[in-house]
């Protein structure tokens, strides 16, 4: 089923879905068409593009973590795959 | 352009028009309440501090007490004190006196008891309601205007909706030659460059990055103590759960309530800003809703637009806070706590400057009569007193050392 979604920069590597959506549903992206490898709630993010282990993970253009495993694109991106240490963890870039 | 206020002796202007009835130690607190309770239209403003405190600690209570005091939105006050507090009862008194207010003082200690104190308290306080129900609103310019910004219970579309809504209102107020603020600088992590390009010297670009460095400091020395080790989130279970990944996400999402305006300077906590200077400012505190919302308001903000994903009941006992959502969800599910729904932006493609425009007439409605749903409901849940614990400034330098090494 094709799902709204949204990106605030074409140049982001996430996505973001405006509907609660479900495994194989379909996004139309500025990067092409998305199929959701798992289901995404709301407002969540999914990734535009393969994202490799240590990679950071661009939205609104900007660095909002990094990630913690390989992610296809299609996977929904969160806490459990990224990791941010800014406020935690001295010296940190991102 | 022009609203309905209320010019106070010290030339500053208010939206509200309240008799502030404030305990200097929270031994006084059931005294005030019950002096309120009999004096409709008064406020008490119940809160837990002025014991054993020291220090800047201390000081931030006494520098709150007195901006509420002082603060615009009220006409008359009565200070109710216990006698034996660190916080003189008549510092607060004197400053409040000073600003060219009505005022009276009582001391527990001195009255004899809480009965003889509610007593006496309910005959002055009556008395200074006269002179606040006398007192006129006359029209003022929106440049006197000072708009606190807020996020509590950020979700993924706050980012989205609700702050660029709220941020584009600031411009316009700013724009008018107004003032807005932000702060909730633990949650600016990451932005901090983006926030320094928009600072009017090279001086205020430095105050704004050592202040968001110190407070990641402050985050950093917490997590240091394993005590926390469990508790070491940035941000809270309800942002998670709102598609916000991580602090610097929603850092990237909660700046755009500030709009585009240069920063002019940035204020410490509950500090006015130097007379003449307009624009918005950087207030330097963290997150806490209640302590953030009123050292924004002891800056001098007489109007919060509060903007939530997740939906918040909370308001102020003595200013008007707006409540902005960018989730259509949430704004159907808790429509009494919402004064503006900015979800529109997603589900109707919107432009955020057309509901700019509406929030800025909302917030001038507001600054003429309108209650908000948090006055409609009597929230006053966001009256608290900031907090500074035996935390030491650090060197500029060697936060810069610790930051970007």
């Amino acid at each position: 089923m094709l799902r709204k979604s949204m990106m605030i920069d074409p140049r982001d590597s996430v996505a973001m879905v405006l509907e609660d959506s479900q495994k194989g549903d379909v996004i139309r992206t500025p990067r092409g068409e998305i199929t959701l490898l798992e289901d995404v709630e709301f407002a969540h993010k999914v990734a535009v593009e393969p994202l490799k282990k240590g990679q950071p993970v661009i939205k609104y253009q900007e660095e909002i973590g990094y990630m913690l495993e390989d992610a296809p694109a299609g996977t929904w991106i969160h806490n459990h795959n990224m990791g941010c240490d800014r406020g935690k963890v001295r010296g940190a870039k991102i | 352009m022009k609203f309905m206020g209320y010019r106070r002796p010290d030339g500053r202007v208010g939206v509200r028009n309240y008799l502030a009835i404030i305990p200097s130690v929270f031994c006084a607190n059931k005294t005030v309440e019950k002096i309120a309770a009999q004096i409709p239209g008064s406020v008490p403003l119940r809160h837990p501090v002025g014991c054993a405190q020291v220090g800047l600690d201390l000081e931030l209570t006494a520098r709150t007490l007195k901006a509420m005091g002082t603060h615009p939105n009220v006409g008359a006050v009565l200070v109710v004190g216990l006698g034996c507090e660190r916080f003189p009862p008549r510092e607060l008194y004197e400053a409040v006196i000073a600003s060219g207010k009505p005022a009276e003082v009582l001391v527990i200690q001195e009255e004899g008891g809480t009965t003889n104190t509610i007593t006496r308290g309910v005959e002055l306080g009556k008395k200074l309601m006269e002179q606040v129900n006398a007192m006129q609103r006359e029209p003022c310019d929106v440049s006197e205007l000072i708009i606190a910004t807020k996020c509590g219970g950020t979700d993924a579309t706050s980012g989205l909706a609700a702050n660029p809504v709220v941020g584009n209102m600031v411009d316009r107020i700013v724009a008018e030659g107004g003032s807005g603020i932000l702060s909730e600088l633990n949650e600016l992590l990451g932005t901090e460059k983006m926030l320094m390009k928009r600072a009017v010297s090279p001086e205020v670009a430095e105050k704004v990055r050592d202040s968001i460095y110190e407070i990641e400091d402050l985050l950093q020395s917490s997590l240091d103590n394993s005590l926390g080790a469990k508790r070491n989130e940035l941000i809270s279970p309800g942002n998670f759960a709102g598609g916000v990944s991580s602090v610097v996400e929603k850092a990237l999402g909660g700046v755009h309530k500030s709009g585009t305006s240069p920063i002019v300077d940035v204020l410490p906590y509950a500090t006015a800003p130097e007379k003449g200077k307009h624009g918005l400012f950087l207030m330097d505190y963290e997150s806490h809703d209640g302590e953030v919302v009123t050292g924004m308001i002891g800056c001098g903000a007489q109007i919060v637009a509060f903007t939530t994903g997740r939906g918040n009941p909370t308001g102020h006992p003595l200013a008007p806070v707006i409540k902005v959502t960018g989730n259509y969800k949430t704004y159907q599910s808790m429509k009494e706590n919402f004064d503006f729904d900015a979800s529109p932006v997603i589900s109707e493609a919107r432009p955020v400057e057309e509901l700019g425009a509406e929030l800025f007439d909302m917030v001038l409605r507001v600054a003429n009569y309108e209650h908000t749903t948090a006055e409609q409901i009597g929230g006053d849940e966001l009256f608290c007193i900031g907090r500074r614990h035996g935390y030491h400034k650090k060197d500029p330098a060697e936060l810069l050392a610790c930051h970007e090494s």
